[in-house]
């Protein structure tokens, strides 16, 4: 499986109108919503092409606050309605990404916007701090 | 940073990604140097592989740690029962293997991780591939994108070494070493160690510590190389809790039952053949160096009378712009903390200009058996050897650890013993403590000892009270006085 639109993007996307979310589905659920890159080339397509910004989580399997994030993070997408993507990246099958977007400590929420690297967030936030940052992620254009 | 014209690739390459080659080549690159790191782990006959770090890291001292102190948790859920602490059905608490190994597991790969980051901070090149020598200036290598050759103005042999097999049929096929043990699928069970050396006793303690049936088949000694009435106590704190001991006995083979169960013959000293089946046999019988597989003879590098170790003078081989440091070196301390002190030092000689030579005298270490073993400077025997039983004082002691009372843990084997010089103002030799927390204590006494430390000196600090490291404080028997070194009691 190459790509997965979380649960809750989809319920929240039904409750619009259903022309809307159908070309908005049709045209971008690859992109909305979150997945798993899969390679370097997967990374460039929906990351560093989008026209949209994308947050990147970068994690690991084995980091404690990195598994403790994801349910917040997964939470914070679904209420925003699609309207930004969530790209997870697996330090130890990506290191040489880490590398290039100088990932050190985990987990770390970097923002692209246009290929280029907006804002970054590292380490376990609660609920509440990781919506205003996104909300801020949003509202910067 | 570039090489200019024929100049050779690096100013630096170390050939093993341990402790001591990452401290040395971190060194190196602060001090301006250009340097690469080449780290490949041979997976072992088991198949088990790990990632940068080393021994230490990976399969030493940090998996070990944390099995140790998972045991000593079961200790303290014990304990804390006579403390007050409930528990619904105290008698159904056990042990999940899967959980501790995958937790241990996750520990290391974040140090992995960690050291990646920092080799990449300091902008030293990660080479994950195992370095030859071609000749005494090139260094050939295979990586995931191909064969490559690398020169370099200096190379750091820091290759460590990896766990021995006995010669005898199915030693390969079904045994494991300390490589698999932290990161075996299943849970050990009845496991047999074979080796009474460290990484033998602190893998069968906490082993019997989480529950397993464990066995120690010793050939010689226990703790070789080690104080020996310490290993005597040792050994017998182990057996008090439940490991038992097959002494003067060599295992013959090894074969696989019809259940899926280890067949282990072995023989006594006196010849006589016994066997009894296992859950898992691990051999702790010594390492060995690695430079056979790097090919040190093509750069001319001399191995010691071993057949494998290096012995350098400096950390320099005979070759000079060779070096080593670690587990390779011949008669040297084979500890994390010895590797990492001599790389740094040796980096900054070489790109530092600085003079200071490693040194390697009274150097603390611990052993993590279930009661730990601390121990700086000289053993008794070393030390009535080189001075002669006229000539040195040894105090002693047996101490009770004030929270072992409520409990009613055995203290039998809690003692400690300072070794002194007896004329004079008793310069001392060597600091020897069993009990709780055993590298905690011994560590700050490694300083004093650094300094010169004195029994006067010691007999006059004033200790804190109640802890088990005031008992050093409080120390004044001789063994040559005969009087009891067993504290006063109210009840045993």
């Amino acid at each position: 499986m190459n790509t997965v639109v979380s649960q809750g993007v989809l319920r929240s996307l039904t409750k619009g109108s259903a022309g809307w979310n159908l070309a908005r589905l049709s045209l971008t659920s690859v992109r909305h919503g979150s997945f798993k890159v899969q390679d370097d080339k997967d990374f460039l397509e929906k990351v560093e092409n989008s026209k949209e910004p994308v947050i990147v989580d970068f994690f690991a399997t084995w980091c404690g606050p990195c598994k403790a994030l994801e349910p917040r993070l997964e939470s914070i997408m679904a209420k925003r309605h699609g309207k930004i993507t969530l790209a997870k990246v697996d330090i130890d099958s990506m290191g040489e990404l880490a590398a290039k977007y100088e990932v050190s400590t985990i987990p770390a929420l970097v923002v692209f916007r246009n290929g280029k690297v907006q804002e970054r967030l590292t380490g376990l936030q609660d609920e509440d701090k990781l919506s205003l940052w996104v909300d801020k992620v949003l509202q910067t254009k | 940073m570039a090489p200019i014209g024929d100049g050779p690739d690096y100013d630096l390459v170390v050939i093993g990604g341990g402790s001591g080659g990452l401290a040395a080549a971190k060194e190196a690159a602060s001090l301006g140097a250009k340097v690469a790191v080449l780290d490949y782990v041979t997976p072992t006959p088991k198949g088990t592989r790990w990632g940068l770090g080393g021994t230490c890291v990976n399969v030493g001292c940090i998996p070990k740690k944390l099995m140790h102190q998972a045991a000593l948790l079961g200790d303290a859920i014990e304990d804390s029962q006579s403390y007050g602490w409930q528990f619904s059905n105290p008698e159904n608490i056990k042990h999940d293997w899967g959980i501790l190994r995958q937790a241990v597991q996750n520990h290391v790969k974040s140090v992995n991780w960690v050291t990646r980051v920092e080799l990449r901070d300091k902008k030293v090149d990660y080479i994950n591939g195992l370095g030859l020598f071609k000749d005494a200036h090139t260094v050939q290598t295979t990586t995931k994108q191909g064969e490559r050759t690398i020169t370099s103005k200096y190379f750091l042999i820091a290759v460590g070494g990896r766990p021995r097999y006995p010669n005898i049929p199915g030693a390969t096929e079904y045994g494991i070493t300390s490589d698999d043990v932290f990161s075996l699928e299943d849970s050990p069970g009845k496991t047999l160690v074979i080796g009474a050396g460290y990484i033998g006793l602190e893998c069968a303690g906490f082993l019997r510590g989480l529950g397993y049936d464990a066995t120690v088949m010793v050939r010689s000694v226990v703790l070789r190389g080690f104080d020996q009435q310490m290993a005597g106590l040792i050994s017998a704190a182990m057996e008090e809790r439940g490991v038992k001991f097959l002494r003067k006995c060599v295992p013959k083979s090894i074969e696989k039952a019809i259940d899926g169960k280890l067949l282990v013959k072995w023989t006594s000293e006196n010849g006589q053949e016994f066997g009894d089946t296992f859950d898992t046999v691990l051999f702790a019988i010594g390492r060995r160096a690695l430079t056979r597989e790097m090919q040190v003879e093509k750069a001319g590098v001399q191995v010691a009378g071993d057949g494998e170790k290096i012995d350098a003078v400096n950390e320099q081989t005979n070759v000079p712009h060779i070096y080593a440091v670690g587990d390779v070196l011949y008669k040297k301390p084979e500890l994390t903390p010895v590797a990492i002190h001599a790389g740094r030092l040796l980096a900054r000689r070489l790109f530092g200009n600085s003079t200071v030579q490693m040194d390697y005298e009274n150097v603390a270490t611990t052993v993590f058996s279930p009661l730990e073993y601390g121990c700086v400077g000289i053993s008794e025997e070393v030390a009535l050897q080189r001075y002669g039983e006229d000539n040195v004082e040894i105090y002693h002691a047996y101490y009770k650890p004030t929270e072992f009372f409520i409990p009613q843990r055995s203290i039998a084997h809690c003692y400690i013993k300072v070794i002194a010089k007896r004329g004079g103002d008793q310069k001392v030799l060597g600091m020897h403590f069993i009990g709780p927390q055993a590298g905690e204590v011994i560590q700050g006494f490694a300083a004093a000892m650094k300094c010169n430390l004195t029994m006067n000196a010691l007999m006059s600090t004033v200790g804190i009270h109640p802890t088990i490291a005031e008992e050093f404080t409080r120390i004044n028997v001789t063994k040559r006085s005969g009087k009891d070194p067993n504290p006063a009691s109210c009840c045993s």
